[in-house]
């Protein structure tokens, strides 16, 4: 009870934190970058960056719903790649529109697997997706044989690629989502109930919240939003290939939402904070490369940003958590 | 000394694995022959004893997914320390071993004394001991000299000399975690992080040194697979901490902690892969096949892994006045 | 018999509020000593001081007459205490023998030595009476036999003061026989027993002392042979001031709303009431009688083995599932900051929540201003002190807090009212408006049933009460029932049935 009136500061200083920390961090880089790589600003390359953050942004979002019910899908990378193929496989004999279809219902019937394993189930999260991860990345290797599926009908790309007013398709798809799942988790009636999970299952369940269902629905968001982003960087790498889903991917999806104050334990974080997460990976990464600085360095630097965030994270957390 | 449940996880699963073996001993002619199998010994060495280093963590009731990691880097220091240093063999693998305790205990201090997470924080030293040795080799393929090469097929009689070292080193893993008051409290841990903290079992150390020992043991695995191939690639442990995962649940060894016992859960777990693959490889299956066929026995031993705990678990306090 | 411990004066403040005042009590060798008092008296922190879990601010503990320091658990036990914990400590995949020593397993070479550990655990076993070896797994064994497992590791440091808490809670009666027995057998060694349980019958069976305690202060003391059961149950509750009713016992004769017939769980037995529109209805019994138990069953938050509940708010009653009621009260928790609350959320979003449905706007968005306004409503109403709806609820006063939970009921509009301990924590102000709330509920229709420790609480409001001891409903009285009567009524020490079986 004497911790009471403590409270609200320590809560407001943890936002200031895992506010500030990134936001210095990018501001840094982008003074280096001003003094060492001053090609980083023209428009066409930051026009690229956006770009490149639409689809890693659009999976920390299906991320970000999991994770604020407490679980966690690693399995979408592997659900992307294998939506991206199985997608392309019904397109080059369908047409765009089914192939488009295709890609979605796979990834969302993917989730939808996930979710009953762990909603319903009650398997471990982190252990499910990881097999299904296994399971979905073995299939796509086996039906691709490890080859490129390219030869795309012209309309994909045309629809995919194409910029109405100057913007790319997939920045507007990135910023749709993202207002889209902004209201579903703070205006809707199943994101309040989430965000109550998070926080506090028991206390949940006492004020009538349908837990199982309510989880459910996370992992398929996540599936659907997997089978949106195989759309989308197919069309953009101009094939799909069991390679679009490789480990490196899961870990980006994970810091992105890390960074972006999505809290690992559930019940904070917001999906516009996840595409934040998202454009500073790609800023770093994209930044780093500039630099001069190797892939591999950059494995490295993500990968201590990654245990520094949740470190971060885990000292501003406010008590009663 | 095994309980009920654990005498019917063992038979279930060894009727499995005559049924795998049976199958591909039907199907292919050379499957069963004597030196197909010590071939397949041979192979699976260094899974088996990763997957025992990886037990231990899970039996302790943590993961660790760096692994894979840990034995690229390791592996990737005794290489340029051999290729570009001249150092000596001997003292190159055995800097891969402190490099291997050494970054097993950097996962242990992130795990233990920041508090992270262990999924996460081994996810994060994953990429990053992986993006490390990449640097260092430039992702190309290093081979070793050729003295060192040699080793890879040193064999006393029909037996290769790793298998055998491997044997050694998993029957002293499993006695330090049956017979040392390490492994019994490791175990303890496994069974209940806050009961054990109750009971006054120092939870912290333990979990520290689980995850050293983890490192220590994935750095002379990557090492074997090293010597095995006769050079180094970026390839090197790669996807190791899932096979060893999946090793260690088929193994009967439950992830929820503190259930199952590294011999014979882990050789008969890296056994249960090993055939696969191998037999698929003999009917000349689509290699592909076998990644497919490995998630699908991940899920179902995860599935019954989770059945079994959940049973458990419901078993609740009995009847106040049960009269 | 001879003093072996000696608590005296013992004081302990956390964060400023006193928990012990002067607390002690003398333990005898050879004896057990009931340490007796209601929920917040006192009796852990104590246990807690004399483990060396919390150090004391003042006093002396002295063990054969010497003064002690101890300094923390391993202290503890190295002055040669032992608990035994309420919660089983258990490595259930684990053997016996383990559980007992894991803390100090016995070594020879760096191993493991087993043959040590089966030497060391089999004696202890042996005196237990236990019927199952040391290499036995403990999850093969019986709620009972794992019980005897916690006290064998209590044992294993050749302990001179075992302190029981809570033993029995989780026995059938007939390994609560067993038990006795091995304390008699303790006893007889010359050990000397600290017993806590909440279940008067007991103590006059094991217990040749007893220590009272009330308010972090020792309230009465001495041999049990000087007390009755109301006495203790007396002291432990202290002087129930009557504090005028807030309204006066209504005799409700409508058709009922609710009937429960023999409900069954691990913590009930043949649990059967009535409850009709308008009444509000006591559950009076001691903590730990099953009382929360019930009330949990009713809405599926414990799972139920058998039984019926009915429900109808017009007074057709239907069959309903505990999950289907639990969509039509309004349930409040005992554990308001653990399972009532979301705590870092703002005040309006605690009280909308399970109200959204009825807040939606737009494209069946949640409407916020509607949202703010109908948190603020109900705020208003229930006169919450707040500088801002959309302050988190943590930050408000336990009776705030409170306040809050009601309101996100009231606004979902159930006709039956399930109240936990809706008081605890509350300081008197708080309580009585709390307790007029209840009332409202009752007069504009609802049902109400009730839990509180504090008789005095209950006597303010109920119409009737529902005696409820080990899990069961034994008696009724009615709403004029005066205290000594409902005393007696939950003191009754009725001998603990022997099982032929």
């Amino acid at each position: 009870m004497s911790a009471i009136a403590a409270t609200p500061r320590v809560a407001e200083v943890r936002r200031l934190v895992t506010f500030a920390v990134p936001l210095v961090i990018v501001a840094g880089l982008l003074v280096v970058m001003y003094a060492f790589a001053p090609n980083f600003f023209r428009v066409n390359n930051l026009i690229n960056i956006l770009v490149q953050t639409s689809a890693l942004g659009i999976m920390a979002i299906g991320m970000t719903f999991v994770m604020v019910g407490g679980g966690i899908d690693l399995s979408i990378p592997a659900n992307m790649a294998f939506s991206a193929v199985i997608g392309a496989l019904v397109m080059r004999e369908a047409g765009v529109a089914p192939g488009i279809l295709t890609m979605l219902l796979t990834g969302g019937l993917i989730g939808l697997f996930n979710g009953v394993a762990a909603a319903i189930f009650k398997m471990t999260p982190f252990v499910v997706t990881l097999a299904t991860m296994t399971v979905v990345g073995g299939a796509t290797v086996w039906i691709t044989n490890s080859q490129s599926i390219a030869d795309f009908p012209e309309s994909f790309f045309d629809l995919m690629l194409a910029r109405p007013g100057g913007v790319p398709l997939a920045i507007l798809i990135l910023l749709a989502v993202a207002l889209a799942a902004s209201i579903a988790t703070t205006s809707t009636i199943f994101g309040r109930q989430l965000y109550a999970i998070g926080l506090n299952a028991r206390a949940a369940r006492v004020a009538r919240v349908p837990v199982e269902r309510v989880l459910l629905i996370t992992y398929v968001v996540s599936g659907l939003l997997a089978g949106l982003a195989a759309a989308m960087l197919t069309a953009r790498l101009g094939s799909a290939s069991a390679n679009l889903g490789n480990d490196g991917v899961v870990l980006d999806i994970v810091s992105a939402c890390v960074v972006g104050g999505v809290s690992i334990y559930g019940g904070s974080g917001r999906p516009i904070g996840a595409v934040l997460g998202a454009l500073f990976i790609i800023l770093i990464s994209n930044s780093l490369n500039q630099l001069g600085v190797s892939y591999f360095m950059n494995l490295v630097i993500k990968g201590v940003a990654i245990i520094g965030f949740i470190y971060l994270d885990r000292l501003t957390a406010g008590p009663g958590r | 000394m095994s309980t009920l449940v654990g005498q019917a996880r063992r038979h279930g699963f060894l009727v499995v694995l005559v049924l795998i073996f049976a199958f591909f001993s039907l199907v292919t002619p050379h499957f069963a022959s004597g030196a197909n199998l010590v071939a397949m010994l041979h192979t699976m060495a260094p899974v088996v004893l990763m997957s025992a280093g990886m037990a231990l963590v899970v039996l302790a009731g943590k993961l660790d997914i760096s692994i894979g990691s840990i034995a690229f880097l390791s592996s990737t220091f005794t290489v340029l320390l051999m290729n570009d240093l001249g150092v000596h063999p001997v003292i190159a693998f055995a800097a891969a071993l402190v490099a291997g305790a050494l970054l097993g205990a950097l996962n242990g201090f992130i795990v233990v004394v920041l508090g992270i997470n262990p999924l996460i924080a081994t996810l994060g030293t994953m990429i990053a001991f992986r993006g490390v040795a990449l640097q260092l080799t430039g992702a190309i393929l290093i081979p070793l000299p050729e003295s060192v090469r040699a080793l890879g097929n040193l064999s006393i009689g029909p037996v290769f000399v790793d298998i055998l070292i491997v044997a050694l080193l998993v029957l002293v893993i499993d006695q330090v975690h049956r017979r040392t008051v390490f492994g019994r409290q490791v175990n303890a841990i496994g069974n209940g992080e806050e009961v054990a903290e109750r009971i006054g079992i120092p939870v912290r150390k333990r979990l520290f040194l689980a995850f050293v020992l983890s490192g220590l043991l994935a750095s002379i695995g990557g090492l074997i697979a090293l010597v095995q191939v006769g050079s180094i690639s970026a390839y090197l442990g790669r996807g190791m901490e899932f096979t060893a995962v999946a090793v260690v649940v088929v193994g009967g060894i439950s992830l929820f902690g503190g259930r199952g016992n590294i011999l014979p859960g882990v050789v008969l777990g890296a056994l249960t892969f090993e055939m696969i693959e191998n037999g698929l490889n003999q009917m000349s299956a689509n290699p592909y096949a076998y990644r497919l066929v490995t998630g699908a026995i991940i899920f179902v031993a995860m599935y019954v892994d989770a059945l079994k705990s959940g049973r458990l678990q419901s078993v609740r306090r009995v009847a106040l006045g049960s009269s | 018999m001879s003093a072996i411990l000696e608590l005296r004066g013992i004081s302990k403040r956390f964060a400023g509020v006193a928990a012990l005042t002067d607390a002690g009590m003398t333990v005898e060798a050879g004896g057990a000593h009931a340490l007796m008092g209601a929920n917040g008296a006192g009796k852990s922190t104590l246990m807690n001081v004399l483990g060396g879990v919390v150090p004391k601010d003042e006093g002396l503990i002295l063990i054969d007459g010497r003064p002690v320091e101890i300094t923390g658990p391993r202290d503890a036990r190295r002055h040669g205490i032992a608990f035994v914990h309420q919660e089983l400590n258990m490595l259930p995949s684990m053997t016996v023998a383990e559980n007992v020593l894991i803390d100090e397993l016995p070594t020879s070479g760096g191993l493991v030595n087993r043959k040590a550990m089966r030497t060391l655990v089999a004696p202890i076993l042996e005196r237990l009476g236990c019927t199952f070896g040391p290499d036995e797994v403990v999850e093969t064994l019986g709620m009972g036999d794992r019980q005897m497992v916690e006290v064998a590791r209590a044992l294993a440091g050749k302990p001179r003061i075992v302190i029981f808490d809570e033993p029995t809670s989780s026995l059938s009666d007939r390994e609560k026989r067993r038990l006795f027995d091995v304390i008699g057998r303790l006893k007889a060694d010359g050990t000397a027993i600290i017993y806590i349980t909440h279940f008067m019958d007991e103590i006059f069976e094991v217990c040749e002392r007893v220590t009272v305690m009330r308010n972090g202060q020792r309230v009465g003391s001495g041999p049990i042979r000087d007390y009755r059961p109301a006495d203790i149950v007396a002291l432990m509750l202290g002087d129930v001031h009557e504090q005028d009713r807030l309204r006066a016992p209504q005799v409700v004769n409508t058709s009922p709303m609710l009937e429960v017939e023999g409900l069954h769980n691990g913590a009930l037995a043949d649990v059967g009431l009535t409850l009709r529109p308008g009444e509000i209805v006591g559950l009076w019994g001691l903590l730990g009688s099953g009382r929360t138990e019930i009330l949990r069953a009713l809405v599926g938050l414990d799972p139920i083995d058998r039984g019926t509940i009915r429900f109808g708010a017009d007074g057709r009653l239907l069959p309903v599932t505990p999950r289907e009621l639990h969509a039509e009260v309004g349930f409040v928790t005992e554990d308001r900051r653990g399972e009532g609350l979301l705590l870092p959320l703002s005040v309006a979003s605690n009280i909308s929540f399970g109200n959204l449905d009825r807040l939606l706007g737009r494209l069946g968005l949640i409407d916020r201003k509607r949202e703010q306004a109908f948190a603020q409503g109900f705020a208003d109403r229930l006169r919450i002190k707040l500088a801002s709806i959309r302050q988190p609820v943590r930050t408000l006063s336990g009776g705030n807090q409170q306040k809050v939970v009601f309101a996100r009921w009231l606004g979902t509009q159930p006709k039956l009212f399930l109240l936990d301990e809706p008081t605890r924590g509350l300081d008197v102000g708080a309580k009585t408006e709390i307790l007029r709330l209840t009332v409202e509920l009752a007069e504009a229709g609802a049902a109400v049933l009730l839990v509180a420790s504090e008789l005095e609480e209950l006597m303010r409001v109920c119409d009737r009460y529902l005696i409820v001891q080990r899990g069961r409903i034994t008696g009724e009285l009615p709403g004029t029932a005066d205290k000594d009567m409902l005393l007696q009524a939950v003191s009754e020490a009725r001998p603990v049935e022997r099982q032929a079986a």
